[in-house]
């Protein structure tokens, strides 16, 4: 009698089990869709080469302002050359202001300092000001931007 | 552990075959919820439903959209009839429930009230702080003022740092990479849909878990009284009381609106909300992968503290003493990071 039982007792536990899993695959597996559906996806960027102007264009101790694609970039003659930074302080993602009087790029919000060759060298901001590279064509420069 | 539990599982299904929900509201609640500190539980609730209140009417003008949301902010403020008492309640009324709840919590906190077999008590209640959090910063965001947008910035920014689910969180809020007229419309809707009912449910839970569970044994209490009305007077009065204060403060402080987001100008004095400045402060001051992992493990020991604390006491350790000096330490660390924040 007791083995019956148990074999009673294990067939229900099986299909429950199994009912069990189908209703959480099933469940869990729309629950998955729907955030995917939240999550917008990550669209493939592309390479855009942003013509700034010519060289003269930047004045020395100067830098230059752009917004393209929703990226905030400032360009300004360094020690290497022309470069383009984004405007975005590493720390927490606040808008950094060139500083002309002290050549350095200045955060508001934690008073994070990045010198002219975008290196953080004072306050919270963990790594160097993020970089885009600048091509030269002709006399003409561009900035590199990824965009959607 | 089962033991104690058991005969309290038995009472609850003996009680719910024999008592209708009328004399589950109305049983008797220990002499000492009468005692002020014990009433900090009641005021946060009271908030809640001010809450409610405002915040319902403040939708009928507001308008989640970047163009227009500031502009529908300024009119309620400055245009609308009694607009800007309504929003004035509403802000004030956040500020207040948050600063309750942590009063609440350090009450608890101090006399232990979460011990056996009140862990659950305490775990709601956690969440319920958690979620009003997520409902105070939501509700900041709205605003679309300077300081507002970039509140919003710094910290959707600083969730992006979170560990594994970081950068997905951080899409799911911002509805993409940067900050733009879906993340307002997502923080509009968990603000007035999605949190309000999840807080709602998280409070009637709490409440309830609270009444079955029953309250703490407290030194020197030994009378009760019934719920009604000698409580519902009580709780009453508080009631009116915190609408008096809430009313003159709304008055003396009405709410101010600062420029316009600008998405190319970091505002001068950018901070996020003020129960936001201590964290905010300390991912400043520590270096990234410390201060979250910290902040992350603290917000965790905090929702299972009563089970830390069983453990501890099991093995002789003095938590009364122990959790005077954590509660006494962290408030203080609380109060200088926020008072750094300040000096920023």
């Amino acid at each position: 009698m007791a083995i019956i039982h148990d074999d009673a007792g294990r067939r229900r536990f099986l299909s429950q089990a199994v009912m069990g899993f189908g209703l959480l695959f099933g469940v869990g597996t729309l629950g998955l869709r729907f955030i995917q559906f939240l999550v917008p996806s990550r669209e493939p960027r592309r390479s855009e080469a942003v013509l700034i102007g010519a060289e003269s264009r930047i004045p020395p101790g100067e830098a230059l302002s752009l917004d393209f694609s929703g990226h905030k970039i400032l360009v300004l003659k360094t020690d290497e050359g022309v470069a383009a930074f984004s405007r975005r302080c590493t720390d927490l993602g606040c808008l950094v202001s060139w500083s002309r009087e002290r050549q350095q790029f200045l955060c508001p919000c934690h008073q994070g300092v990045y010198d002219k060759n975008g290196a953080n060298i004072a306050g919270p901001p963990p790594r160097p000001l993020d970089r885009f590279e600048v091509i030269k064509r002709g006399e003409q420069l561009y900035v590199n931007v990824q965009s959607t | 552990m089962s033991t104690p539990s058991q005969p309290q599982t038995e009472s609850f299904e003996h009680a719910a075959k024999n008592k209708s929900w009328i004399e589950y509201i109305q049983k008797d609640l220990p002499e000492h919820l009468d005692w002020w500190p014990y009433t900090l539980g009641a005021i946060p609730l009271t908030l809640f439903g001010l809450l409610v209140a405002t915040g319902l009417l403040l939708t009928f003008y507001y308008v989640p959209s970047p163009e227009q949301a500031y502009a529908s902010v300024e009119q309620i403020t400055n245009e609308v009839y009694l607009g800007w008492f309504v929003r004035g309640m509403h802000k004030l009324s956040v500020d207040l429930m948050i600063l309750f709840l942590l009063f609440h919590v350090i009450r608890v906190f101090l006399t232990r009230a979460y011990r056996p077999p009140g862990e659950l008590k305490w775990v709601t209640g956690s969440v319920v702080l958690f979620v009003t959090f997520a409902m105070g910063f939501t509700g900041y965001s709205l605003v679309y003022d300077n300081v507002s947008y970039w509140g919003m910035t710094v910290v959707t920014d600083m969730l992006g740092n979170l560990p594994l689910v970081g950068t997905p969180l951080l899409y799911l809020l911002r509805g993409g990479p940067e900050v733009s007229g879906r993340t307002l419309l997502r923080l509009y809707d968990l603000h007035t849909k999605l949190l309000p009912v999840l807080l709602g449910g998280l409070v009637i839970g709490h409440v309830v878990v609270v009444r079955l569970l029953g309250f703490a044994e407290v030194a020197g209490s030994r009378g009760f009284h019934a719920f009604y009305p000698e409580h519902t007077l009580k709780m009453g009065a508080i009631a009116v009381g915190l609408l008096v204060l809430i009313v003159d403060l709304v008055m003396i402080f009405p709410p101010t609106l600062g420029l316009p987001a600008n998405p190319q100008e970091v505002a001068s004095d950018v901070s996020p909300p003020w129960y936001f400045s201590a964290p905010y402060m300390w991912i400043s001051l520590l270096p990234g992968p410390v201060a979250i992992w910290s902040l992350l493990g603290g917000a965790g020991l905090f929702v299972v503290y009563p089970f830390v604390d069983r453990v501890l006491s099991e093995r002789g350790w003095p938590m009364a003493i122990m959790n005077a000096v954590v509660g006494s330490v962290v408030v203080a660390a609380v109060a200088v990071l926020m008072y750094l924040d300040t000096q920023m």
